[in-house]
Parts: C-alpha cells; sequence; structure tokens
C-alpha cells in the first residue's frame, strides 16, 4: 500500500502527505510501535524488527524518489526559458523614407526597362528653360521660382534639364527615369520645402502614345502601392510636352469611395505628364515624328514628386520632416 | 480667377447645375478649384491654364468652352453701337504712339456727357463676385469688359488732359528716367526708359496696362471720358511689372498676352454699355493706331497622327467637328489630312499637336485606354553611381549609421565656423539665413548633432550629397559621424566602419596618412591637428578622417566628442569593384605567437606590422593588434605593443621548429632597430 502511494505522488508535496502518513509521528507505523507492547513479549521482537525495516525502507523510497523530484525541478529552473523577457536590442542603423522610395521606384521602372540617368544641380538657364520650350520673358517662367546664382546660373527648378542632356548623348530608343534633388524659391510649410525629390521619366521611341503612358504610369503605382490603381489624366499645360495632362491616382486608402485623403474624389492628384514637345526633341538634338509615320520619333515624359510619394507611403504629414535630420523621426524607417 | 455662373449662363443657356459643370470643365479644360454660393449667383474659382490665358481670361472664353465640353450652344452680347455724328473724336484728339514694337495696337473712343455715379445693381453684382470693388459706373463697366472679354480698359477724364493747342494729345511712349507718376491708389512711383507710359502733352498719365493715373482720373464732375483698349507689348508689361513690384487685373492680362484684334471688339462693347447706363453719347469716329497685320496660322494636320499621339481612333469627321466647334475654319481636306486656320484669339495653337490636344481633351482622356508599348526589349543600362551609392548606404546602415538628408543652403556662420573660402553665394536667397551652397555636408550634419543630442547620449549619423565648392562646381560626397557626449576615443571607430565601407566596396589597399594642412585648403579649421587623417588607396587621396576641433564644437555649442569622415564619392565609385575573386582556404592548422616589443612613443604600429610581415613572409597569415600599453611600469618616452601573429601555409602543417624559425626571424627584424625591444 504505503510503496504503491510512494510511486503515486506526483510531486513533493504529495510525497510529504505520503511521509506524513505512515512515517509521522502520528503515522502509521508510529502506531503500530505504540501497539507492540500488546503482542505477546516473545512476538514483540520479531515484530518489531520487521516494523524497523519496513520503516527504513519507506524512508529510503521516499528519500529517493524526492531526491527524483528536486532533480527534475531543478533541471525545470535551468533550462525553462521566459519567453516574455525583452530581446536584446542589436544597433543598426536606418534609411532616410527617400532612399527607400526612390530605390523603390528604381526598381520597378527598371524591371519596366528605364535605366536611371543624372544631371548637375546647379543648371543653366538654357537646360532648364529654353530648351525645355520656356522662352525669356514669358510668364510660363512664373511657373517655377527660382534660385539664382552670382554667376548667372541656376539651381534646377526640375529635373527636365535631363531630358536634353541625355537627349543629346544617347540614340532612341529613350527609356530614362531620374531621380534628384531640385530647388523651389517660395515658403515652406507643411507641403512646401525649398529643396525637395523628383522623379523624371522619359520614353522616346518611333509609336509612343499616352495610352503607353497610361500602361506605364498604371503598373508603376500599382506595385509601388502593392494594390491596383488606376490613373486619371486631365487636360493641363507644361511647355514642354503638348499634350500635357495632369495625372490623378485612384485614392489608395478609400479605393475611390472617398475620404479625407483625396477630399473625398475619390482621385489624388499626383503628378504632371505629356507627350514630349517637338521643341524639345529639337533641342535634344532629335527629329520629330511629325512629316511621316516611318520618320522621327515621338514619346512621353512625366514628373512625380519623390516627396510626395513618400509622404503618401508612409502618411507623413509634414514634408519639413523629411529635412529635420531628427532621429525620432527616422530611426522609423 | 474668379467667374460669376449667372454670367456664363447669359452666353450658355443649357448650363447645368454648378458642381456638375464644375466637373465637366475639370475633366476637359480647366480645373475648377472651388464653387462658391455668391448672393444669387456662383463664384466659380477657375484655374485658366497659362496658356489659354488670352483667350479664357474672360467670361466669354470660358462660355466658349463651357458649350464645347457640354455640346451645347453658344451666343455673344450684342455690340452694335449708335454714334453720335455731330462731332468727330479725331477733331479734338490725336493718338501717338512712339514705337510700334512696344504698342501694336492702340484704339481709343471719346464719349461725351457721361454722367458718373454709382452703377446699376446687376453690374455691381458680378464685379463683386468675381473679386472687384464698384468704383463708379464708368470705371465699372471698363472693367466688366475686361472680365467679359479679356481685354484690360482704361478711362481718363478728357477735360483733365492738358495740352498746349485746342486738339489734345495722347502719346503712348517710354517714360524718361525719373518722371513720376502720382496712381489711383496714390501711390508715387519713379519711372524709367524700361517702363511704358500712356501721356498727355505734360507728362504721365498712366502706366501702360498696368495702372491708371491720379491725373485724368473720372470724378463725379467728369463729361467727356476717353475709352483705352489698347495691345501693349507682353514683355515689356511683364518687365515693368516686376520692375515697380505692381501687378494688377490688367497687367496680367496684357503678360500672357491678347488677342490685338480684341481691342476694338472690347471698346465698341464698352462704349455701348457707358452709352445705355449713363446716357453718353459716344463721338463718332473710332481712333484706331494699329500696327498688327493679321497673318492667321495656318496648320496641315495628318489625320495618321492623332492615333499616334492619343492612342485611340479618332475619325476624321469627328475631328473636324471638334475644330469647328472650336472656330477653327477648316480650309481643305483631302483623305489623310485637314488643313486649318487658327482664329486670333488662340494664341496657344501653332501646331499639329496643340491640335491634337485639342482632340484629345474634347473627346475625352478618360477613353485612352492603357496599352503597354511595343518596342525593341533593351535592357536598362546599370547605373554605377547608383549602384555604389546603394551598396555605401546600406553598408553604413548596417554599422549601425541613420541616413540623414539636410539642406542644400548653409548660412554665413558656416562658412565663417568652418573657414570656407569662396563658397557659392545665392543671387536670391530665401533668407539671409540660407546665403549660400553648402561647401559641404559637415556644417549641417554638425546642426543635426546639436539638435539630437536634447534626446541621445551618442549619435551616429551620414549624409550623402552634393556638395557646391569654388567656381559654381559641384561634387557627391559621402560624409558621416559618430558623436558622443563621453569622452571615450571614437576615432578608432569610424576608421574601422571606413576600412569595412571600403571593403565591401572591393576597395583594398587602403591607408591612412597623418593631416597635414596645405595652405590652399578651404577646411582648415575644421579638423583637429594631431588626431586626424588622410585616407588613401594607393596613391589618391580620397578624404579625411578624424575628430572635430575644439573651435568649431564650441562654435556649434556642441558638447563631446566627434570624429567626421568625409569622403569624395565619386573618387570612392570609380575606383570600386564589383568583381571578388576566391581565396583557397588553407587545409593546415594555424599557430598562433604573441610578441610585445617596446618601441618609442613616436613609432606608428604600421612600421611593426610592416616588419613583421615583411620578415615573416607568405607564411605569417595575419597580425593582429591587441594591446597598446604607455605609462607606469615603462621606461619614458616607450610604449608597449602587442601583436598576435598568426603562421599558416597553405601547403602543409608548419612544425614547431620552422614557426620557432620564423619567430626569431621576427624578432630579429623587430630589434634591428637599436631602441626596439622585444620583451621575453
Amino acid at each position: 500500500m504505503a510503496l504503491e502511494e510512494i510511486d503515486k505522488a506526483i510531486d513533493l508535496v504529495g510525497l510529504d502527505n505520503v511521509y506524513k502518513k505512515y512515517l509521522g509521528k502520528k503515522g502509521e507505523i508510529a502506531s503500530f510501535f505504540g501497539s507492540l507492547k500488546n503482542l505477546p513479549e516473545k512476538d514483540r521482537k520479531e515484530v518489531g524488527r520487521c516494523l524497523n525495516s519496513f520503516k527504513k525502507l519507506l524512508e529510503e523510497k521516499i528519500k529517493i524518489k524526492e531526491q527524483e523530484f528536486k532533480k527534475s525541478l531543478k533541471l525545470f529552473k535551468n533550462n525553462k526559458l521566459d519567453v516574455s523577457i525583452p530581446g536584446k536590442k542589436i544597433k543598426t542603423g536606418h534609411l532616410h523614407p527617400l532612399t527607400l522610395v526612390k530605390r523603390r521606384a528604381e526598381n520597378i521602372f527598371g524591371e519596366m526597362g528605364f535605366s536611371i540617368a543624372q544631371g548637375p544641380e546647379i543648371e543653366d538657364e538654357w537646360h532648364n528653360f529654353d530648351a525645355l520650350n520656356i522662352p525669356k520673358n514669358h510668364p510660363a517662367r512664373d511657373m517655377w521660382d527660382t534660385f539664382w546664382l552670382k554667376n548667372g546660373k541656376l539651381l534646377r527648378t526640375h529635373t527636365s534639364p535631363v531630358q536634353i542632356r541625355y537627349m543629346k548623348k544617347n540614340n532612341p530608343p529613350i527609356r530614362i527615369i531620374v531621380p534628384g534633388r531640385i530647388f523651389r524659391h517660395e515658403a515652406t510649410d507643411a507641403s512646401h520645402e525649398i529643396n525637395f525629390y523628383q522623379l523624371e521619366g522619359l520614353m522616346i521611341d518611333k509609336d509612343i502614345s499616352i495610352s503607353n503612358f497610361k500602361a506605364i504610369i498604371q503598373e508603376f503605382f500599382s506595385r509601388f502601392f502593392n494594390k491596383v490603381i488606376e490613373a486619371r489624366l486631365r487636360p493641363s499645360f507644361f511647355p514642354f510636352t503638348e499634350p500635357s495632362f495632369e495625372v490623378d491616382m485612384s485614392c489608395v486608402v478609400c479605393e475611390g469611395t472617398g475620404c479625407s485623403v483625396c477630399s473625398s474624389t475619390g482621385w489624388i492628384e499626383i503628378m504632371g505628364a505629356g507627350m514630349v514637345h517637338p521643341n524639345v526633341l529639337k533641342a535634344g538634338g532629335l527629329i520629330p515624328r511629325q512629316k511621316a509615320k516611318d520618320t522621327g520619333w515621338q514619346g512621353f515624359a512625366f514628373g512625380i514628386g519623390l516627396d510626395r510619394l513618400t509622404m503618401m507611403k508612409y502618411k507623413i504629414d509634414d514634408i519639413r520632416l523629411l529635412y529635420s535630420g531628427d532621429i525620432r523621426f527616422l530611426k522609423q524607417f | 480667377m474668379l467667374f460669376s455662373y449667372n454670367w456664363l449662363k447669359e452666353y450658355v443657356k443649357k448650363l447645368p447645375r454648378p458642381e456638375k459643370l464644375a466637373q465637366t470643365l475639370t475633366m476637359k479644360a480647366f480645373e475648377v478649384e472651388e464653387v462658391k454660393k455668391a448672393r444669387k449667383d456662383y463664384c466659380l474659382d477657375i484655374d485658366v491654364l497659362a496658356n489659354r490665358a488670352p483667350d479664357c481670361f474672360s467670361h466669354i472664353g470660358i462660355a466658349r468652352e463651357c458649350a464645347l465640353c457640354l455640346n451645347a450652344n453658344f451666343s455673344l452680347p450684342e455690340t452694335r453701337i449708335k454714334e453720335d455724328k455731330k462731332i468727330k473724336a479725331p477733331d479734338f484728339l490725336s493718338i501717338i504712339v512712339e514705337n510700334k514694337e512696344d504698342c501694336l495696337r492702340y484704339t481709343a473712343r471719346v464719349i461725351d456727357d457721361v454722367k458718373v455715379k454709382d452703377s446699376p445693381k446687376w453690374i455691381q453684382e458680378r464685379l463683386k463676385t468675381c473679386g472687384l470693388r464698384s468704383i463708379n459706373n464708368i470705371v465699372d463697366i471698363a472693367n466688366y469688359v475686361m472680365l467679359e472679354t479679356g481685354q484690360p480698359l482704361h478711362v481718363f477724364d478728357f477735360n483733365k488732359l492738358e495740352a498746349e493747342s485746342s486738339k489734345k494729345k495722347i502719346i503712348v511712349r517710354r517714360a524718361v528716367r525719373g518722371e513720376e507718376i502720382i496712381t489711383l491708389d496714390d501711390e508715387k512711383y519713379i519711372l524709367d526708359k524700361d517702363i511704358l507710359i500712356i501721356a498727355d502733352s505734360k507728362g504721365p498719365l498712366a502706366i501702360a496696362g498696368i495702372k491708371g493715373g491720379k491725373k485724368a482720373e473720372i470724378d463725379k464732375n467728369t463729361k467727356r471720358i476717353v475709352l483705352e483698349s489698347a495691345n501693349f507689348n507682353s514683355a515689356l508689361v511683364r518687365q515693368a511689372s516686376q520692375k515697380i513690384r505692381l501687378r494688377t487685373d490688367a497687367s496680367f492680362r496684357f503678360e500672357h498676352k491678347i488677342d490685338p484684334n480684341l481691342t476694338e471688339k472690347a471698346i465698341n462693347r464698352a462704349a455701348g454699355l457707358i452709352n445705355k447706363v449713363t446716357g453718353g453719347e459716344i463721338v463718332s469716329e473710332i481712333l484706331d493706331i494699329n500696327y498688327f497685320k493679321s497673318n492667321p496660322i495656318k496648320i496641315n494636320l495628318q489625320v495618321w497622327r492623332v492615333e499616334s499621339l492619343l492612342g485611340f481612333k479618332v475619325s476624321k469627321k469627328e475631328i473636324i467637328d471638334i475644330l469647328k466647334k472650336l472656330e477653327f475654319k477648316i480650309i481643305k481636306t483631302n483623305s489623310v489630312s485637314i488643313m486649318v486656320e487658327v482664329p486670333s484669339f488662340r494664341l496657344d495653337v501653332s501646331l499639329p499637336e496643340d491640335l491634337i490636344e485639342e482632340i484629345g481633351r474634347i473627346k475625352g482622356y478618360k477613353n485612352i485606354p492603357s496599352i503597354f508599348p511595343i518596342g525593341y526589349l533593351v535592357p536598362p543600362k546599370k547605373n554605377y553611381d547608383v549602384f555604389w551609392e546603394d551598396i555605401a548606404k546600406d553598408g553604413l546602415k548596417e554599422m549601425g549609421f541613420i541616413e540623414s538628408y539636410n539642406y542644400s543652403f548653409v548660412n554665413e556662420k558656416d562658412i565663417q565656423f568652418l573657414g570656407f573660402f569662396n563658397p557659392v553665394e545665392l543671387e536670391n536667397p530665401i533668407s539671409s539665413d540660407l546665403k549660400f551652397l553648402r561647401p559641404s555636408l559637415i556644417p549641417n550634419l554638425l546642426k543635426n548633432i546639436l539638435s539630437n543630442f536634447r534626446y541621445l547620449d551618442e549619435v551616429k549619423m551620414f549624409e550623402l550629397g552634393n556638395i557646391f565648392f569654388n567656381g559654381f562646381k559641384e561634387k557627391r560626397m559621402l560624409t558621416g559621424f559618430i558623436a558622443s557626449k563621453s569622452r571615450g576615443e571614437q576615432f578608432y571607430s569610424v576608421k574601422g566602419a571606413i576600412d569595412n565601407l571600403l571593403n565591401t566596396m572591393g576597395i583594398a589597399n587602403i591607408w591612412y596618412d597623418d593631416f597635414e594642412q596645405t595652405p590652399e585648403q578651404s577646411n582648415s579649421l575644421i579638423w583637429e591637428k594631431d588626431r586626424s587623417a588622410e585616407i588613401k588607396v594607393d596613391f589618391q587621396e580620397i578624404g579625411f578622417l578624424g575628430e572635430i576641433s575644439q573651435k568649431v564644437l564650441d562654435d556649434y555649442k556642441i558638447a563631446g566628442k566627434v570624429i567626421f569622415f568625409d569622403v569624395d564619392f565619386e573618387k570612392l565609385s570609380k575606383i570600386a569593384l564589383e568583381e571578388r575573386e576566391y581565396q583557397p582556404v588553407s587545409q593546415y592548422p594555424p599557430a598562433i605567437r604573441d610578441i610585445a616589443v617596446l618601441v618609442p612613443f613616436e613609432v606608428k604600429v604600421i612600421d611593426a606590422m610592416n616588419k613583421i610581415n615583411l620578415a615573416g613572409g607568405d607564411l605569417v597569415a595575419d597580425v593582429d593588434l591587441f594591446d597598446i600599453y604607455q605609462g607606469e611600469g615603462l621606461p619614458d618616452g616607450k610604449k608597449n605593443l602587442a601583436f598576435h601573429i598568426i603562421f599558416q601555409s597553405k601547403n602543409k602543417t608548419l612544425g614547431l621548429e620552422e614557426i620557432n624559425a620564423l619567430q626569431d626571424k621576427i624578432i630579429k627584424a623587430l630589434e634591428s632597430n637599436p631602441e626596439w625591444e622585444v620583451r621575453k
């Protein structure tokens, strides 16, 4: 009985109960010893010896069992992890959100066959304006508030001058994007900065149309935002494209049903684009496709604000954060 | 620009509700930014595109667009007038235009016996909706006709014109330097030869196309008026307006050019209204100095081009319909092309592409399908500048640096503090605080340290961007730092980061030389002299590494220790290598021995390492400095360098004797200098 109970004990408490029941001061063994005096003299010795050896056996068994329990408890204490303890911080750095967005855009366009081109941030008037069909003393120049340098050069107001620089050095087919820093002389606020980033696109080939632009740009936005995005074109005016349009994309938040991000219209104005103006092609040294189907080139160009794209992607509400150098902001990316 | 809904409705009878109209215009013509209730009217704020200013800075122009977009009918106001034949304007007024380049056309009318008072309610209401203040009936009508037709008009009080004879003169001429005018709003302007004026025989009456003068102002006693409707040179008005810093509804329209044919239509419309509203008699004969030679633009549109640009088919019949509605004259057509004449009010149209845009937007851009382009599969070129930028940025990020984007601008203090020569200066800085282009990425990064030290004890950042220097040149730099409030030595951490970075970019043969100041070096104040290095690859210097001088830290109020690296990224990406070659791993065990050598304090560690490598030859696989000690227990002026030397052969297991022999050889080499002592 007692041996069985020792075997059945599942923990130290159970074992202690067994001990108390048989070996305690008022336990069964003790009471047997108490009742020895009731036995005949000659049997007392024999029974007493039996009881003693039984008592020893029990004590031994319980001790072994107890050690077993203690050992496994110790093991338990050493091996079991508290998985709720916070992980050790591994200090890595962070890339700027504009870098992340620029890379993503470069990759998507790269997959569609666009190369990356670059150009200088200090530009001359000819590349920034004249070559882009924006003549001197023309009110169209007011569309770009310009920083001028003491030597008459300027800080590029858009990445479009690279169109000209690239066309002069490369023959079509041309498929490029130009990510880069640009400058505008205007007051700063939550959505305006004096320097920011633009991603220019240029595709020139024999028979490129607006419908090709629409396909490319929808694909870009869909991949960028990981959902199906539709593009909507509205008439606009840029001296360097004809036709020109403003591009809206279906709202990434409400998907067209209307919300605060798209001011309940379902559309977000995102960029300007158009078919490259013949004068711009000429300035780049290319023959515009005008006279006959098999001579000359045509294509589209566009400019996306990378800051705006970044702000939409990460829901940043103030452009100035991007240029603040504030680590509390930067470490979130 | 503000437009009155009721006014538009006068020309286009079947106008839909304002919100609906706004939507249609936005998709097919111009973005309507706002529709506002304005008493019994609605005010539409329309963002007229800059190239359409000549015809659409007017209610008639916008009404024409509405009719076109809605496929509705459109009718213009009556402009026939009744002249009073008793007297003739040329008998007592003559117009002189001194230079036809400045003023292509000057049209004037004289109106007699006007009664100046408040204008009728309907005129006042419309002006108010469009954001103009009511003055009196004469001035209001001039403004009204401007809003209606797009032609700015001006009115003079005839009796206030001064003249030498009974016949008065209106002269369109350049101002003489120093000439003055008091404008209608009592402002005084000093003029010069770049500014065109309207004058009488004595002096200025108005700044042409910009603002009228006080001198011939209409007042309640005015009886006889001269109405002016002119076409001034757009560039001249623009320049003058910029020069005197005065922009008006009139100058804004002139800057964008106006159809010269409009002067006559507008003046007759205004005369008719003045006659009707004030009872003034229109003196017979119009005065019209007209140098404009009408030479309508003809465009030959090849039909295939429409589809080729838009990406969807539009039939020849549809094309012709749209162009006709736009008031283009179809001169002739054949099976493949259409010859059109551009109406004079469409100053923005001169190319087939311009026509295609009109066809596209009226047909509706929403009809354009999205189709991927067909062309040769030309794989994109790899841009190595961008490629290496990405590698470098990733490398620094992995080493715990945070990327910053700062302004390209710095202020005068930055230039002063860091001692830059000849910084690139802006002609028109946005504020005196941002007067120069950054000659280095360091100043703005220093400001990052200061602002982040408010929350952090250690800051590791970098930036990759263009700097601008001497001669308006620019260069791409990679600059970063470890800044720490504690005084611990961080130089070697930054050095290690640079080693790591350059290795990632496949650049070997990196070494560091003492920083030597050359006199022409502009960054003379940045580096702490004895605690900075030049980073070199082979014999080329690619940048600097070191502690920022205490003076600069004090200037920027940074309390701590700052170690910067400042690398010419253009040089770096030129020598960077993508290729790697596998080095077989030795199959034989390495043996490690330690050597400690006592050397004079000024000895460089690299010299000791070179001696070890040279003496040990190929069998020394690596030498690793594990301790430098100077101070207590060592003789004065000495330091102890301790190295692990790893011996390993590619061909065999090195025997004990061989290793001992090598070790002895190294010790001998080190001790060849009598001042060096290997500690045994």
